[in-house]
Formats: structure tokens, C-alpha cells, sequence
């Protein structure tokens, strides 16, 4: 690749790159991020280059392996260009018949289309496929269109474009003025206007300044900056240049967790293909702007994430957070200005320059302006990541397109922030998504983790599932969050298993309390609020597992109950045979009783009974009811009711 | 300066001043844990808790966070601030063992203090204790974790402040550890400190583990006397042992800390108990005898010899060990009887080095080591820091932690814990590199410079003449162009006769270009300062009194607290020359080789049993206090002698100066003899102070640039294919102290002769081959060990203790390579 040295060759190498291209009558886009590659989507593009190869059509028809494309549920998928078809859950032996059909003879695959359930219709096309039909991917958009290996592919999308228009238009001033008016918030999790942030290392004085990317994403259940980073490198690393541009600085680090591997893997390729074409490196694009980025990988601790954390770890030192009372934006690496803002932020910055901050501010609510990517992820029907603009409520996301609660299960609530989020109820569920309306009802934007819970899920036991998390991530550095934590989750416990008292929930609420006033850095500050939010909207739970020792939801193992009702069981000795305890006793035709001491809740005697007697049944909490004794003959149905 | 009221009280405080200093100021002691002035800040505990009333920050806020500002009303007694510190406190004895009854901690521990101040005493969370598996950390420190409550000082310590990586925190959240990655001793020759800094009893002294408890133990304020620092301590007895050595805060000598060697080194003051007693009782000719017929007896020989042969038959020999009260009553002796001495010095060159080093040290370029830590620039000219005053690299640590650039110019492999440029030079070539950074950094032109510095330069000039330095050494010259406040670090030991004048004079040079240069000079013992002030010319060293003795010049000997056989080079030429002698007392603490020999041996006092002052190399005399009175100490399981008299058993010996004046019968010719007597007086600038003079540095007066440089040349010509044999000082391992300290014994590393990889080659050996170096007194087997950073065409043994470096039979000896050989 020859080095651009100036605006106008990027143009040229671009036109020359669409040019190349004209000859390619159709392309397939095949998902290689981590959901689909774990379903094997690599075979799956194999199986086309040979088909295509076998065919002899390389020169019509273009194979890309690209990053994800959100609709992991339904992996592998493949998208095929121009007419944006989308197959899903596509095999290797699908592969001849795609070619055949849609690709030679331009007929769709009906079996390999989605089926939407409740019109009973087959979506062929992106914008018919309710899961895509009510996003809006201006930021994810690209994921489809090129392969993140490959430069070419992202500067004939126009990448790059942006960076061209600051170096020859724009001040740095200006692309400052544009970020700051765009409005642009932190996709981070504190959703602190990116622009002021900037500014504020602009003028802090120094030798040397640094822009960081934060790609340490560590929330359960969230990946979008990971698919962000692994499919569009180069939308993030334009993103940071254009900071380093505005706030003055001439490096750069991306800081992402060893265990984004094919982050890892593509970045290098990326930065060097930049620095190959004169993007990375001195005098870009023949400017006086230069600018070297390197690649820091973290040891994969949640608390890594906070900036003060993040940067005492790209110094080489443990990553701990350190109080700020000077922020890291003035004092951050080495003690240097240092602005870090996540992968999602920094990839929004070439879009805010090339259309214009009005462009931006037309997306979203007041306080909180353009799109957002969500994990959807939990009880939902369809999971993946979705990106809507800022405003769109809860319930379009998780009802609309999440095709809401799978198994037609009631919605009870959804979390969202990840673990220093808080879970919100159904009555909040018309809630605009933005940075404001989220904090009012005690939960966050986060970094967009949303995890989707049904009425089996029981909120105590997540609240527990959250504080674990959160203690074995808390870095230890502070007292609150160190022993508070520890504390939180063995009283969880208890209470999960059944030994809960009523002053433990005064424990917990007083615990929260304090560690949110007395923690060191935000981790400590938010760890209660899994506890504190499900304490507020869900204390009759609470109340259930420690007064009645129940668990409503019927998921905390060490409460619930299994039951056979003795008026309803046939005798069929399924569940005696495959209890691993040997917990039930009965015999043919002999009504079967659970032994409460030797049941381990597995659950299977309620998986095996027959549907045609449903004679199990999980209670929320002991004591069982009484049952018949031993020996007892069942009842004997007619057939009209054993149906 | 900020004002701010605290609980109602205003203060000015220096800018930068945390919240939480600003109320020590005012004797409000904030509740404290991860907070140490040393160390600084790291806000893990949350126990300083204060509540901000007025000023930019509100509500309840760290106090070691947060800088003084102007306008700040603060309060630590607001019951929001109390009621948050209770609940830290809980939060941290929610794990803690409550083992208080079998810590070593106990009765000084922060966290006993703390919780009871706090206010919790109730426990509300029941459950089981967090437990961690403790390691083994050497010989020194014992690791308890089950006791810690995570503040971060050790780790701050370890690897911050003294600059080691082997101890620090590891995992995370509640699995937090303080730690080795593996079981093994601690690399860091600091790690005593971790006993002191940690506010619980996560890391105890070993060498006390379970023989005391704290409120138990006499303590004084005392003095570590093993190198020439004169680090201020706090010695803690027991049943008339000495048990623990803790660090005394001096703000301009050894700040917090200790040394590994200064803090466990004690033990030769009680004897070790299995092996061997502390003299505590006279002999005459090896018998036990009564303490005044031991000085009647040793009063009579001398009075003898004096009247048979003349005064100047009897020799008093001193050491570097002596306390300036012996030194000053050796030499009140040596006038009023006229009897030959004091002796100081085994070696002559040494004694000239200390001499010019104290002489040329003036208040004008004397440094403390406070002021090191604060220097912009660094050069260590013929030191090696951590061997010879181990304080004084962690001093160069702190300025290196500044950014200040250190620079070492020496023969030996010198290391620091910190980054250093170091030349490999030999001692004669010390000078020229040192005089090659100092004239390309002065960036003057000599006629500004004045007529002062004339005869300086034209030496200067003369010594550069065929001298080309390395290109590295011109970067460092740029550094030192470019600092304000550097400091020039100078060693005795294996330097020229010369180079520690030269050194002042370079610090004088840079003084005239508009710098605050300081020189700080590292001399061999504790007493070395003292020795050279007192020191009179005429006097000869002991090498020349050998001469004395076997020409019969000399007759009898008074050796105070002096062991030739440790320091003199020539073992079998010393035991004659002693077997010459008509009769010769030992005056000591250590069971000594000399003591054994002695005609009348007379026990006297450690730094522990009796006041004694000495002058650091700094010239700061410093008092340190007897602890206890000394004698037999009780040891676990023995039963205390049955001797039924008023006296302790052992007790009855006198501090080294008393015993003098009674062999010398100045007890009837001033009856009340006592230290303010016949301390001061030569001295200058003591009398106006009084004794004890503590912290003080009376004794140096304004000296300015030596005039005669040039005329005393002393022979720098070595041949071709020769090596210098150098002997040196470790941290553990050559000391007297060292050898009479069964506490240190586990810290000893086996000797190694360090040789260059270059000189390697030309050798044929290799790293741990062992060689044979055939010396005037025989062949000395030793390990080598092969470095880069050592010179050449040198050869550096320590002078160490289960090594017979005696065999060397010179103070300075050169070796052909034919003599070294692989065996």
C-alpha cells in the first residue's frame, strides 16, 4: 500500500477503490463476530468462497467476513448485498443452495429467512425483520459493509472521510466546538459530555497528553464495544484521532481486556494498515498532525475500567482506582492529561464530524442526543445488540424489538447498567431511555448492558448473582466496598437459602448506604444498587424468602419445594427412575411421594412427568403439603380427564 | 499559606499541607490507617473521615485527600464524621482474628487504638472470618495476614518508597493479599520497616516474636551505631536484654526508617545463648576477677611500665566504635599522662581520608540526608551506599523518585534501588571522571569563577590532562549543568588518599555556579566523625604502632573497645607483636580475640547501658540514652543467677570512658569526673551548646577551597596485569557487629570476590567458579562472582567475617593474575 500524503489521494484511493469494485455484482456479507463464530460461521464463509470459487464467479461475487451484526440469537448469519437479504442460522450445507438460488437466480431461501411469530410471516429483507425494522445502526451500520481486516474496505464506506475533512478544514478548535455542540455524552456509563471532557485536557497544561480508548468493557452480558472494536477497528481509532486533534495531543492507547482476542488480533492489523497508508504516524495525510497509538492489554478486571484504575494499569501498576480529587483529564497516565473514553464514543466522533453536530442533536432526547448500542440480552426472544436512538422506551426495546418475554412468560423487569445498574420494573417500562431518566429511577445507562427478566426470575437471587460479582471484582483497595460487599453477599445468601431475618434487609439498606458515601471510586460507590434497587421495587420478594422462607419466583434452590400431587399422579414411576437421589418413593400405580430430606431440587421429576398428568409441580416454598401414605393406589382417571 | 479552622481553632498551614496534617499541627490526631507522612496518600482506609463544613469541598471527605485551602471549616467531631469512622471501624474488625492476646503487636497497635477510640465494641455480623495462609518472609519478619486490614502501607513501602517489587498486593476484592508471589526471605535489606509501618501485627519482628509484651519493655530513645549515619532509634529492653530496635523519627536523618542491619543488629549486647556470653565480668590473665581488683591491677602494669620506660611505652588504641565520651577521655588521658594515642586508626590511609573528609566538610556544603532526598542530582563518587550506610540509598531512592538522575563512579558493582548511571572505574580514576563532569557542567568561564577556586582548577586541569571520558559521561554532565540542587555523595573507603577533598572542593566549584551543591561523606563506623576531630597529627595509626611494639618502643597497650584482630590486615604479625607486649588491657562489649588475650580484661558498656553521644558523618552529635543497666540478662527458661548481693549480676561494669579515667587515675585527680567535663572542650562550637548535645551539628566550621592541592601525589602507577585487591564492606556479614550478632546471622550471604566479565575472560573463569588467591599470608579461597559493572583489573572481597582476609598482610596489595587460580 503507498502512503497518502495529502486529502486528495485518500479521495483518489477511494474512488479508485469504489472503481474496483464495480465490477462486483453482489456481495455476502458473512457475521464473523464472537456469537456467530462460536456457531461456526467460519465454515460457513469457507463453504462460500468454495462454491463461489467452484462456480467460477470471484470476479461477481464478493465474500467478506465481517464483524458482528447484532442478531446473534440467530447466528450464522449472512446479508447479501445489494438487496440486503439476511439469512440466518445458516450451515455449511445451506451454502450450495444460497449460491443456486439468491445468488445466480436471485430467489430467496424461504426456510433459512426469519419467521416472524406473530404474523406467521417470513422477513426476507433488513427492513421487514422487526429486530432491524426499529433500530436506527448509524454507529453499528458500518459492521456490515466491510471486513475489519481490511482497510479498503472501511475508506470505501468513507472511513477516513472525516479525519480528511478536520486536517484540511477544520481547527483543532473546531472539531472541538463541533463534539461540544453535538452534545455528545460518554457511552461509558456516566454519560459526562464528552466535549467538556475534552476541553478540559485541552487546557490542562502540559508537555504531553494522551487519548485513551477504554475497551475494557466488564459488564456480564454486555458486548458492545467489543463487537464495535472487532468489527470496525477503524472507526474507533479515526474517533481517537480526531480527539488527539481537537484536544493536541500526538498518542494515543487502546486499552482492551487479553480476553477480546479477535479485538486483539485485529487492531494490530488495523493500526498497521493505517500507519501503512500514512493514516497513523507523522505528518498524516501530509498535515502537521501526527499521531502513534498503542495498544495496552488489560488483565481483565472489572474495576480496570475506571479511569483512574485503567491508567495506573497502562503504567505497568496494579489497576486500582485512586480517588480523584483532580480528575484523570488533568492528571491522568504518568500524572499527563489524559481523556479516556469508551470504544462507542470514540466511534461516534467520525459520524458528529462528517454530518455536523445539527445532524447529531437531530437524534435522540433533549438531554441525551444520538443513538445508543444495547446488549439485549436475558428472557427476551430475540437477544443481540441493538441500536436505537437515545428516547425510545424500554418497552420498544424489549417488547417491540426483542419480540418480547420467550415462552410468553410475564415481564418482570429489566436490568440495565450492568452491575452497577439497578433493575426497573415494569411499571417504568414506557421510560425513555436516556442518561437522566435512567439515574431518577435508580439504575444508569451504563455502558447499555440489558438483561431481561420473567417472572421465574427471582430478584434476590439476582441481586445475589450481581453482588457476587461485584466482590470478586471489587479491587479491595477500600474499606466499604471490600467488607461491605463481602458482607451484602453473605447476607444474600442466607437469605436466598433460607435463613434470612427481617433486620437483614435494615442490614442491607444501611450497608448500601453507607458504601455509597464511603466508597473510594464509583465500582464501590454503585455495588449496592442491585441490592438497593431490588430492595425498592421488589421487597415483597424480599419479604417472601425471609418471613415465609419463599421464594415467589420459584428459582432459589434451597426454598423451593417439589410436589407430586397425589390426586393428579398415575403411578408411571418416570420421575422415581430418573431421580438422581432416589428421592421419590412409589411404585406402579402407587402414588409417588418426594422425600423432602433426600430432594436436591434438580428439578428433574417436574421435567419428566408426562404433560398428560403434570403431577409435579415446584412450590415456592416448604413445607410440602401433606401427601398420602406410602402404599397408597392412585386415583384411577377416566380417560376424559387424564386428558 | 491557607488558613483553615479545625474544630474551631484556626491555623496557617504551608501550601500543599493535607487536612489531616493540618489538625496534627493543632494536636488533633485524625484516626488514621493507609495515611503516612512518608508515604502520602492512597485513601483505601477511609478512616480519616472528617466532616467539611465551608470551603470547596462539603460533607464528609477524606481528610489525607484534600489539601488545606483558604476559608475551609472543618470539623472531626461532627457526628455524621463519627458515626463514618465507627463504620469503617466495624467494616475492618469484621475479619480480624481478635488475637490480640498473642500478637506482638499488641499495646502498640493502631488498630486496638482505633477501635477503641471509635467507639465499636459490639459485633453485628456474625459468620465466618476471612483466613489467608501466611508465608514465610526470611528470618527477619513474620507474616501474619489474617491480622490485615488492607491499608496498603507495606506495599507502598516496599515498592514505592524503597524501591523492591518482591512483597506487594495481590488479587483482588476481598482475596486481597500482601505478599511474596512465593515463600522466601524479602529481598529488601528495609524490610524491618514493614514492622514499624504496619498499623496491626501483619508483619511482627521475628527476632522478638513471643518473648514480650510491649508494655513490659524499658524504652529510650537511642542510636544505631553500626555505620557512620547515626540513625536515631528507639531500643526497647526486657528482663536486662536488649529485645527490639524500633526507628525513631528524625526528620533530617533517617526520617522514619531503618536499615535491616541496624534494626536486628543488637543482639551482640546480650550474648548469644547458645553459643556464646557477652563478657560480663573482669579477668585478669583469664581468670574472673573482682571489677575494682581488675583496674588496680591494670593501674599498677601501666604505672609500671610508665615508670620503667617512660609515658610514651603505653599506647591507648581506640576504634570507629568509640563514643565521643571515650574518644574525649582517651585523649584527656593521652595529654594528662602522656601516654602515647589515641589511636584511632588501623590504616593509615584511612585515617587521612576520614580526616580530610571531616576537615574539608564545612556547614556551608554539609547535607543532611533530609537534603539528599531533595537533590535534583546525584553523584556517587567512591560509595557504595547500600553496603556502607544503607540509609543513605534509600535518601538517594527518594531524590530518585523525584526525577533527580543518580551517578555512580565507582570500582565496585555499585546498586541502588533505584535507576543509576554507573562507571566502572578504578579508585585512582575516581577524581579524573568526577573533576570531568564537574568542569563540562560548570558551563562558566574561569575568570568569573574567582582566585579562590585557582589552585583547584589548575589541579584540576593537570589531572584532566591525558584523560578522555566516555561519551556517557557528557550526558550526565548535561543533567548536572542543569540542576540546581545536586549533591555529591563521597566514600572512604576505597578511595584515594585524596578524593575526599577533592570531592569537597568539586562541591565548592559548583557552589561558585550558582548552585546549592552538597557534599555528604560516608565514613567506616559510627565513630569515625569524632575520631578524625580528635585526631592529632602526631599520633601515629596502628600500623605504625606495630612497628612500635616490635622495636620495644612501646610496651604496654590500653585497648578500648577495639579488636586489632578484626580491622588489622596481618594476623600472625599482629599476634606476635601482642605477645611482645609486657602487658596490654582490653577494654569491650565483644568477646573479642583481643579480649581473650588481654593481660586484665574489664567488660564495657553497649550504646544500650550507658549515655553516649556520637557525631554522624554529617558532624551532627547525637545523645543517645541508656535503655537499661545492663548485666545478665534473664533468657526464657533460665533461672536468674542465685548470687546474693545488692548488685546485678554483671552489672557492675563501667561505660568504656569511666574505666579509662580509673586506669588512668584521673578519679584522684578530679574526683567527679563527669561527661560535661571533658566532652566539649575540643570541640569548637560544643561548649556554647552543653551536654548532651542532640541534633545539632556544632562542629563545623567554614573551611573553603584547599590551597595545596598537587603537593602530596600518592602512587596511582599499578602494573600491567595486576589486580587491586580491594577489601569492602557488605550490608551483613563484615561488621564487628555484624560478627557478634547472632540475629544477623541468617541474613549473611557466603562471600564472593566480584570481578569484571572482561578480567573473567582473560581469567578463564566464569560466574561461581571457585578460585584460589594466593596472598602474602597464604591463598584465600573465595566464589567469584563475574559482573559488568565491576572495573577492571580489580579484585573486591568483603572484609567479611567467615572469610581470613587477614591474609592479605597490607592495607592496600596488588595481585598478579598467576596468583589467581580456578580450583
Amino acid at each position: 500500500m503507498k502512503k497518502l500524503n495529502s486529502v486528495t489521494e485518500l479521495t483518489q484511493f477511494r474512488e479508485q477503490l469504489l472503481a474496483e469494485q464495480q465490477g462486483i455484482k453482489k456481495s455476502i456479507a458473512i457475521c464473523e463476530g464472537t456469537g456467530c463464530h462460536a456457531y461456526k460461521s467460519a465454515a460457513v464463509a469457507d463453504a462460500f468462497e468454495q462454491e463461489i470459487k467452484k462456480r467460477g464467479l470471484e470476479k461477481e461475487i464478493l465474500v467478506r467476513r465481517t464483524g458482528c451484526h447484532g442478531f446473534c440469537e440467530r447466528g450464522p448469519m449472512a446479508k447479501i448485498f445489494p438487496e440486503k437479504v439476511f439469512y440466518f442460522q445458516v450451515k455449511p450445507e445451506d451454502v450450495a443452495e444460497i449460491v443456486d438460488s439468491t445468488l445466480v437466480n436471485n430467489k430467496l431461501v424461504d426456510r433459512l429467512l426469519f419467521l416472524d411469530e406473530k404474523s406467521g410471516k417470513r422477513c426476507a429483507y433488513q427492513h421487514e425483520i422487526p429486530f432491524y425494522m426499529l433500530q436506527n445502526q448509524v454507529v453499528f451500520g458500518n459492521n456490515f459493509m466491510i471486513s475489519p481486516r481490511n482497510i479498503e474496505d472501511y475508506i470505501a464506506a468513507g472511513g477516513y472521510s472525516a479525519l480528511a475533512k478536520a486536517l484540511s478544514g477544520m481547527t483543532s478548535v473546531d472539531v472541538l466546538e463541533e463534539i461540544k455542540k453535538s452534545g455528545l455524552r460518554g457511552r461509558g456509563g456516566g454519560g459526562f459530555p464528552a466535549g467538556v471532557k475534552w476541553e478540559t485536557t485541552r487546557n490542562a497544561p502540559a508537555d504531553r497528553k494522551y487519548v485513551i480508548v477504554n475497551a475494557d468493557e466488564g459488564d456480564p452480558g454486555a458486548y458492545m464495544d467489543r463487537s464495535l472494536l472487532e468489527g470496525n477497528p477503524h472507526s474507533v481509532l479515526e474517533g481517537l484521532m480526531l480527539g488527539a486533534y481537537a484536544i493536541g495531543c500526538s498518542e494515543g492507547f487502546v486499552y482492551v481486556r487479553q480476553e477480546y482476542t479477535t479485538a486483539i488480533e485485529n487492531l494490530p492489523i488495523a493500526i498497521e494498515q493505517a500507519k501503512q497508508l500514512g493514516l497513523l504516524g507523522q505528518n498524516i495525510l501530509g498535515s502537521d498532525f501526527s499521531f502513534e497509538v498503542k495498544i495496552h492489554q488489560g488483565a481483565g478486571a472489572f474495576v480496570s475500567g475506571e479511569s483512574s484504575a485503567l491508567m495506573s494499569a497502562i503504567e505497568g501498576r496494579v489497576g486500582e482506582p485512586r480517588p480523584k480529587y483532580i480528575r484523570t483529564a488533568v492528571k491522568g497516565v504518568w500524572d499527563k492529561p489524559s481523556n479516556l473514553n469508551n470504544v462507542e464514543t470514540w466511534a461516534n466522533v467520525p459520524l458528529i464530524v462528517n454530518n455536523g453536530s445539527e445532524w447529531f442533536r437531530s437524534l435522540g432526547t433533549e438531554g441525551s442526543k444520538g443513538t445508543k448500542i444495547f446488549s439485549l440480552v436475558g428472557k427476551v426472544k430475540y437477544t443481540g445488540l441493538v441500536e436505537v436512538p437515545m428516547g425510545v422506551s424500554l418497552r420498544q426495546i424489549v417488547f417491540d424489538i426483542g419480540g418480547g418475554i420467550r415462552n410468553d412468560r410475564k415481564f418482570k423487569a429489566v436490568q440495565t447498567g450492568g452491575p452497577s445498574g439497578g433493575c426497573i420494573p415494569e411499571k417504568y417500562l414506557d421510560l425513555p431511555v436516556d442518561f437522566d431518566e435512567l439515574s431518577k429511577v435508580g439504575s444508569m445507562m451504563g455502558s447499555g448492558g440489558m438483561i431481561v427478566m420473567d417472572e421465574d426470575t427471582c430478584m434476590v437471587d439476582v441481586a445475589k448473582y450481581f453482588t457476587n460479582f461485584l466482590a470478586e471484582e471489587s479491587c479491595g483497595k477500600c474499606v466499604p466496598c471490600r467488607e461491605g460487599l463481602r458482607q451484602m453477599k453473605r447476607i444474600l445468601k442466607e437469605i436466598t437459602e433460607g435463613r434470612g431475618k427481617q433486620s437483614d434487609l435494615e442490614t442491607l439498606e444501611e450497608l448500601g448506604a453507607f458504601m455509597k458515601d464511603a466508597s473510594l471510586c464509583a465500582l464501590g460507590q454503585t455495588a449496592a444498587n442491585p441490592v438497593l434497587s431490588t430492595l425498592t421495587y421488589f421487597r415483597d420478594e424480599y419479604e417472601a424468602h425471609v418471613r415465609d422462607k419463599k421464594c415467589p419466583a420459584r428459582a432459589c434452590r434451597d426454598l423451593i419445594v417439589f410436589y407430586i400431587d397425589p390426586q393428579k399422579c398415575s403411578g408411571c414411576g418416570t420421575c422415581r427412575k430418573q431421580c438422581p437421589t432416589e428421592a421419590i418413593s412409589g411404585d406402579k400405580k402407587i402414588v409417588h411421594i418426594v422425600d423432602q430430606q433426600k430432594c436436591i431440587k434438580c428439578g428433574t421429576c417436574l421435567q419428566v412427568c408426562p404433560s398428560r398428568f403434570s403431577a409435579v409441580t415446584k412450590l415456592p416454598g416448604g413445607p410440602a403439603p401433606a401427601s398420602v401414605p406410602y402404599g397408597t393406589a392412585v386415583v384411577q382417571k377416566t380417560k376424559g380427564e387424564s386428558k | 499559606m491557607p488558613r483553615l479552622i479545625i474544630d474551631e481553632r484556626e491555623i496557617e498551614v504551608p501550601e500543599g499541607t493535607k487536612v489531616i496534617d493540618a489538625a496534627e499541627m493543632l494536636g488533633i490526631v485524625i484516626p488514621r490507617f493507609c495515611y503516612h507522612e512518608a508515604l502520602g496518600s492512597v485513601g483505601a482506609c477511609r478512616m480519616c473521615a472528617v466532616k467539611f463544613i465551608q470551603g470547596p469541598f462539603k460533607g464528609v471527605q477524606m481528610s489525607c485527600m484534600i489539601e488545606a485551602q483558604d476559608g475551609m471549616v472543618v470539623s472531626t467531631t461532627d457526628q455524621e464524621a463519627v458515626e463514618f469512622r465507627k463504620r469503617v471501624i466495624e467494616l475492618l474488625m469484621k475479619n480480624h482474628p481478635l488475637d490480640c492476646p498473642v500478637c506482638d503487636e499488641g499495646g502498640q497497635c493502631l488498630l486496638q487504638d482505633e477501635t477503641i477510640s471509635g467507639g465499636h465494641a459490639m459485633r453485628r455480623f456474625p459468620g465466618p472470618k476471612r483466613t489467608y495462609r501466611d508465608q514465610y518472609l526470611g528470618p527477619f519478619i513474620k507474616h501474619e495476614m489474617n491480622r490485615c486490614i488492607h491499608c496498603y502501607r507495606c506495599s507502598r513501602f516496599y515498592q514505592e518508597f524503597a524501591g523492591y517489587r518482591d512483597l506487594g498486593p495481590m488479587q483482588i476484592g476481598d482475596r486481597l493479599y500482601f505478599g511474596r508471589f512465593s515463600d522466601g526471605c524479602l529481598e529488601s535489606p528495609f524490610s524491618g520497616n514493614l514492622v514499624d509501618i504496619c498499623p496491626t501485627g501483619v508483619y511482627t519482628d521475628k527476632t522478638a516474636r513471643f518473648k514480650l509484651r510491649r508494655w513490659d519493655l524499658q524504652r529510650a530513645p537511642g542510636l544505631c551505631n553500626q555505620c557512620s549515619l547515626g540513625c536515631n532509634t528507639v531500643a526497647n529492653a526486657h528482663y536486662r536484654g536488649v529485645m527490639r530496635m524500633e526507628a525513631r523519627f528524625n526528620r533530617d536523618v533517617n526520617g522514619y526508617f531503618l536499615c535491616d542491619a541496624g534494626r536486628f543488629g543488637f543482639s551482640y549486647a546480650n550474648g548469644d545463648p547458645g553459643l556464646w556470653r557477652r563478657p560480663l565480668f573482669p579477668k585478669i590473665a583469664g581468670e574472673v576477677a573482682g571489677a575494682a581488683d581488675a583496674l588496680s591491677a591494670a593501674r599498677k602494669a601501666l604505672d609500671d611500665i610508665a615508670a620503667k620506660n617512660g609515658p610514651g611505652a603505653v599506647a591507648v588504641v581506640g576504634s570507629q566504635r568509640n563514643s565521643l565520651e571515650t574518644q574525649s577521655m582517651m585523649n584527656l588521658v593521652c595529654e594528662t599522662r602522656g601516654w602515647l594515642g589515641p589511636v584511632f586508626f588501623f590504616d593509615p590511609a584511612m585515617r587521612l581520608k576520614t580526616l580530610s573528609a571531616v576537615h574539608e566538610l564545612d556547614g556551608e556544603i554539609a547535607v543532611s540526608m533530609k537534603q539528599i532526598e531533595n537533590a535534583d542530582f546525584i553523584l556517587v563518587v567512591g560509595a557504595d551506599p547500600l553496603n556502607e550506610a544503607p540509609m543513605s540509598a534509600m535518601a538517594i531512592r527518594q531524590a530518585a523518585r523525584k526525577k533527580a538522575p543518580v551517578v555512580t563512579i565507582d570500582p565496585r558493582p555499585v546498586s541502588l534501588p533505584c535507576d543509576s548511571q554507573h562507571f566502572a572505574v578504578l579508585p585512582k580514576d575516581i577524581e579524573s571522571y568526577l573533576g570531568a563532569l564537574i568542569l563540562k557542567a560548570m558551563g562558566k568561564d574561569a575568570a568569573s569563577l574567582g582566585s579562590e577556586s585557582e589552585n583547584f582548577r589548575a589541579y584540576l586541569g593537570s589531572q584532566l590532562e591525558n584523560f578522555n571520558p566516555p561519551e556517557s559521561l557528557d550526558q550526565c554532565a548535561r543533567l548536572l549543568a542543569a540542576s540546581s540542587k545536586p549533591v555529591i555523595i563521597c566514600g572512604t573507603d576505597v578511595t584515594m588518599e585524596t578524593t575526599p577533598a577533592f570531592a569537597a572542593d568539586c562541591v565548592r566549584l559548583l557552589n561558585l555556579c550558582e548552585k546549592q551543591a552538597g557534599l555528604f561523606n560516608l565514613l567506616p563506623g559510627a565513630g569515625s566523625f569524632g575520631a578524625g576531630l580528635l585526631s592529632r597529627t602526631e599520633v601515629p595509626t596502628f600500623a605504625d604502632l606495630v612497628e612500635y611494639i616490635e622495636n620495644g618502643r612501646v610496651r604496654g597497650l590500653v585497648f578500648a573497645e577495639s579488636d586489632p584482630f578484626h580491622c588489622y590486615p596481618d594476623r600472625a604479625r599482629l599476634e606476635s607483636a601482642l605477645s611482645k607486649l609486657d602487658f596490654f588491657l582490653a577494654l569491650d562489649y565483644f568477646p573479642s580475640e583481643t579480649a581473650r588475650r588481654a593481660s586484665v580484661f574489664y567488660p564495657a558498656s553497649t550504646i544500650f547501658e550507658t549515655g553516649a553521644t556520637f557525631l554522624n558523618q554529617e558532624g551532627r552529635a547525637q545523645f543517645a540514652s541508656p535503655v537499661h543497666c545492663g548485666g545478665e540478662p534473664i533468657r526464657p527458661g533460665e533461672h536468674p543467677p542465685r548470687v546474693y548481693s545488692g548488685l546485678v549480676p554483671g552489672g557492675d561494669h563501667l561505660p568504656a570512658w569511666k574505666a579509662l579515667a580509673s586506669i588512668a587515675g584521673m578519679e584522684e585527680t578530679c574526683p567527679d569526673i563527669a561527661p560535661e567535663k571533658f566532652v566539649p572542650p575540643s570541640i569548637p562550637g560544643f561548649e556554647a551548646l552543653g551536654y548532651p548535645v542532640d541534633g545539632q551539628r556544632p562542629a563545623l566550621a567554614k573551611s573553603g577551597f584547599k590551597t595545596q592541592w598537587g603537593l602530596n601525589t600518592f602512587d596511582k602507577s599499578q602494573a600491567p596485569l595486576t589486580f587491586e585487591l580491594l577489601m569492602v564492606e557488605w550490608i551483613f556479614g563484615t561488621s564487628e557487629f555484624s560478627a557478634w550478632s547472632d540475629s544477623l546471622a541468617p541474613a549473611v550471604l557466603p562471600p564472593l570476590m566480584s570481578i569484571s566479565a572482561k578480567d573473567a575472560v582473560r581469567l578463564g573463569l566464569a560466574d561461581k567458579d571457585k578460585v584460589s588467591v594466593e596472598l602474602a599470608g597464604g591463598e584465600l579461597e573465595i566464589v567469584v562472582s563475574v559482573s559488568d559493572r565491576t572495573a577492571e583489573s580489580v579484585l573486591i572481597v568483603p572484609r567479611h567475617n567467615g572469610l581470613e582476609w587477614q591474609k592479605s598482610h597490607d592495607f592496600r596489595v596488588f595481585v598478579s593474575s598467576e596468583k589467581i587460580r580456578k580450583i
